[in-house]
């Protein structure tokens, strides 16, 4: 799914509160699932009374860090403030590739983190001067912990 | 509805025979009518060669028909425009007939007179016909000859190209009065119309309306009509035979249009009087007279707040439309066509149908599935069918080609499916409406399906308070849109949280109450915006 275009110019991200549970159901065809995206997002399509969506559905705390997350790489990029790098999943720290005090490049290895046995590598988002590192290989990292802090 | 000489011509001795009108037809056309004639014929046992470009090597047209044959790439003009390939894939076949449904070639005098060169049978009017009625200058001074009144306008193309005329054609609108539609001669979909609404407008209405004209049409004719607003648009159903009897058999409300393309349409037209229906349905037969017409056709009226008819014009074809008068009638239009090319006087039944007609017993309405989008001003939506359940039960009809996984192809018409009610009144066609497209269900495409719901709910509609401006003024797509977002978005995080898909539409199966993990997080879903 994902293929034709559905989405139309200012459409809002919806925050889904546990009061969904009382959903009406009626006319409503539940098209394609899946699958997730890069950023782990599912893509869901749903027509409801005929009108159809392509949906991405993620937690609510995973969007706010991911956005976060992008809001951060734009401003650090143009101001050069420090910037925290979190995780977007959670799992094991499998390696830490710095130290602080290093210089990285946009692009280089920071650390890797181990979930559903998947190596995920995060990579630094911008260059900088890693300032922070409050985690070491071992460590378990729920989402939205500070893994790296680049100055 | 004279009925002159009827003389027992080839075709009228067949079908006492239990014959059949052709034994093998060309259907010169796509999709869900190119389907629907294809289903006549096996009823009659007439043998059907389907005609396809490569974006239809498997469409539901083809499947059904006997035999089928290539014309060429997807594009219309290198494939069902191509009278040449069409008549010669007839000759290679052995067709004796050719159909053209609507659109495409349906209405090109010049097909029909290929066709008969060929030495085969044009199901349709003559040639002659065609240019009479195809032509709207031609049609309109037709019927203003034949006595009937014709939205006032001018009757000869408007000199566009010439500046000394300019003048002219200014006192020529200023007569007809503002605000005037300038409108192709050759026209059709609302190509090449453009409303003017003071004087200083015309020109730059006049040059863009014949560019368009010229490039939709190959003729760039344009002339000038008022715009005759608020108004309801009302047509009516002709058949006529090879021997001059011409028929009504009743009328349709087709007001409920955007872009001067029709929506939904119903047979009788609510509230007309029975003066009214009779004097309509006089007009038309008028009018089809005065063009020697035969065959199917249809004559355009609009009915203005002052309760008078105006003369649009006549389409010398099957209409899109066609079934909810069959629905009405009981007739298989597409049967009496065949019937009529072969040679035969109009059938007992369709004459009985035509004494009926102005007191019609049933109630018939149409909604015209299309891909398209109703929160962006119906743009086309083309692209691959996912789910694909068309509604059935009783009083329900529903004409369409498409399959479930078909592609929808960008290069034809938008139209995916008819569908149909009929009751003993409107008010039942409008409930089982209701229920229909409350069975449909689509994914993959949009479709206009959220428009076809909120009109069967709406107050005025079900009042009979039709008119052409409804799309303009009632329909608010974002805003109805927006409303279906928040709950789509909830069943997407339900189907995220592992609520089976099964469940959604079974309200029964719901998963409730006690929230997950997940739930207690919350969730999120946005839109997608593709490409990203």
């Amino acid at each position: 799914m994902l293929a034709p275009p559905s989405a139309h110019p200012g459409d809002e991200p919806v925050t889904i509160g546990p009061e969904r549970t009382a959903t009406d159901r009626s006319n409503v065809v539940v098209g394609a699932v899946g699958p997730v995206d890069r950023d782990g997002r599912l893509g869901v399509e749903v027509v409801v009374e005929g009108w159809r969506f392509e949906l991405l559905v993620e937690d609510e705390a995973r969007a706010a860090l991911r956005e976060r997350a992008s809001r951060d790489a734009a401003a650090g990029g143009a101001a050069g403030g420090p910037l925290e790098i979190r995780a977007i999943i959670p799992g094991r720290i499998a390696s830490v590739a710095v130290a602080p005090g290093d210089t990285v490049e946009a692009g280089q290895t920071l650390l890797a983190v181990e979930a559903m046995k998947m190596q995920n590598e995060l990579r630094a988002p911008r260059s900088g001067t890693v300032t922070r590192v409050p985690v070491g290989a071992g460590s378990t990292v729920e989402l939205g912990d500070i893994l790296v802090v680049l100055g | 509805m004279t009925a002159s000489s009827r003389t027992a011509g080839k075709g009228a001795s067949l079908r006492k025979d239990g014959g059949r009108p052709f034994a093998r037809i060309l259907v010169a056309n796509r999709g869900e009518i190119a389907l629907r004639i294809i289903r006549t014929c096996r009823d009659l046992g007439v043998e059907t060669v389907a005609v396809y470009s490569d974006a239809d090597v498997e469409a539901g047209h083809v499947v059904a028909a006997d035999t089928a044959v290539r014309l060429g790439p997807a594009p219309a003009t290198e494939s069902y425009l191509r009278a040449d390939a069409i008549v010669d894939a007839a000759r290679e076949t052995g067709a004796e007939a050719i159909h053209p449904g609507y659109g495409f070639l349906s209405e090109r005098a010049a097909f029909a007179r290929a066709v008969m060169d060929a030495g085969l049978t044009f199901i349709g009017p003559t040639p002659d016909a065609i240019d009479a009625l195809g032509d709207k200058l031609t049609a309109r001074r037709t019927a203003k000859d034949a006595g009937v009144p014709v939205v006032p306008g001018t009757y000869e193309a408007a000199a566009v190209d010439r500046p000394d005329q300019a003048a002219a054609v200014v006192g020529a609108a200023e007569e007809v009065g503002f605000p005037l539609l300038v409108k192709a001669s050759a026209g059709g979909g609302g190509r090449g119309m453009r409303r003017v609404t003071t004087a200083a407008d015309l020109p730059a209405a006049l040059a863009g309306g014949a560019a368009e004209a010229l490039a939709a049409f190959g003729d760039g004719a344009v002339y000038l009509e008022r715009e005759v607003r608020p108004a309801r648009h009302i047509e009516v159903q002709l058949l006529g035979d090879a021997h001059g009897t011409i028929v009504a058999l009743g009328e349709r409300d087709c007001s409920i249009q955007r872009r001067h393309q029709k929506l939904v349409e119903e047979s009788p037209a609510p509230g007309l009087t029975l003066g009214e229906r009779a004097q309509l349905h006089d007009l038309a037969i008028r009018a089809a007279r005065g063009a020697k017409l035969h065959n199917a056709a249809t004559a355009e009226f609009l009915f203005d707040t002052d309760r008078r008819f105006w003369f649009l014009e006549v389409n010398a074809r099957l209409q899109v439309e066609h079934g909810v008068t069959e629905l009405v009638t009981d007739l298989d239009l597409v049967a009496e066509q065949l019937w009529i090319a072969a040679g035969a006087p109009l059938s007992e039944a369709v004459l009985a149908a035509a004494a009926n007609a102005l007191t019609p017993d049933r109630h018939a309405i149409e909604v015209r599935l299309a891909a398209e989008d109703p929160a962006r001003s119906f743009a086309p939506s083309p692209g691959r069918v996912g789910d694909w359940r068309m509604p059935s039960g009783p009083g329900v009809r529903v004409d369409t080609a498409l399959r479930a996984g078909e592609r929808v192809p960008p290069h034809y018409d938008p139209l995916i499916a008819k569908v149909m009610t009929v009751g003993p009144d409107r008010g039942t066609a409008i409930d089982r409406m209701r229920r229909a497209l409350d069975e449909v269900a689509v994914t993959g495409i949009q479709t206009t399906l959220p428009f076809d719901r909120a009109l069967m709910r709406d107050a005025a509609f079900a009042a009979g308070e039709l008119s052409t401006d409804w799309v303009a003024t009632r329909w608010a797509g974002d805003a109805r849109r927006a409303e279906a977002l928040v709950r789509a978005a909830q069943v997407a995080a339900g189907v995220a949280d592992g609520v089976p898909v099964g469940a959604a539409t079974d309200p029964s199966l719901r998963k409730d109450g006690s929230g997950s993990a997940w739930r207690e997080a919350g969730r999120r879903a946005s839109a997608d915006r593709w490409p990203r």
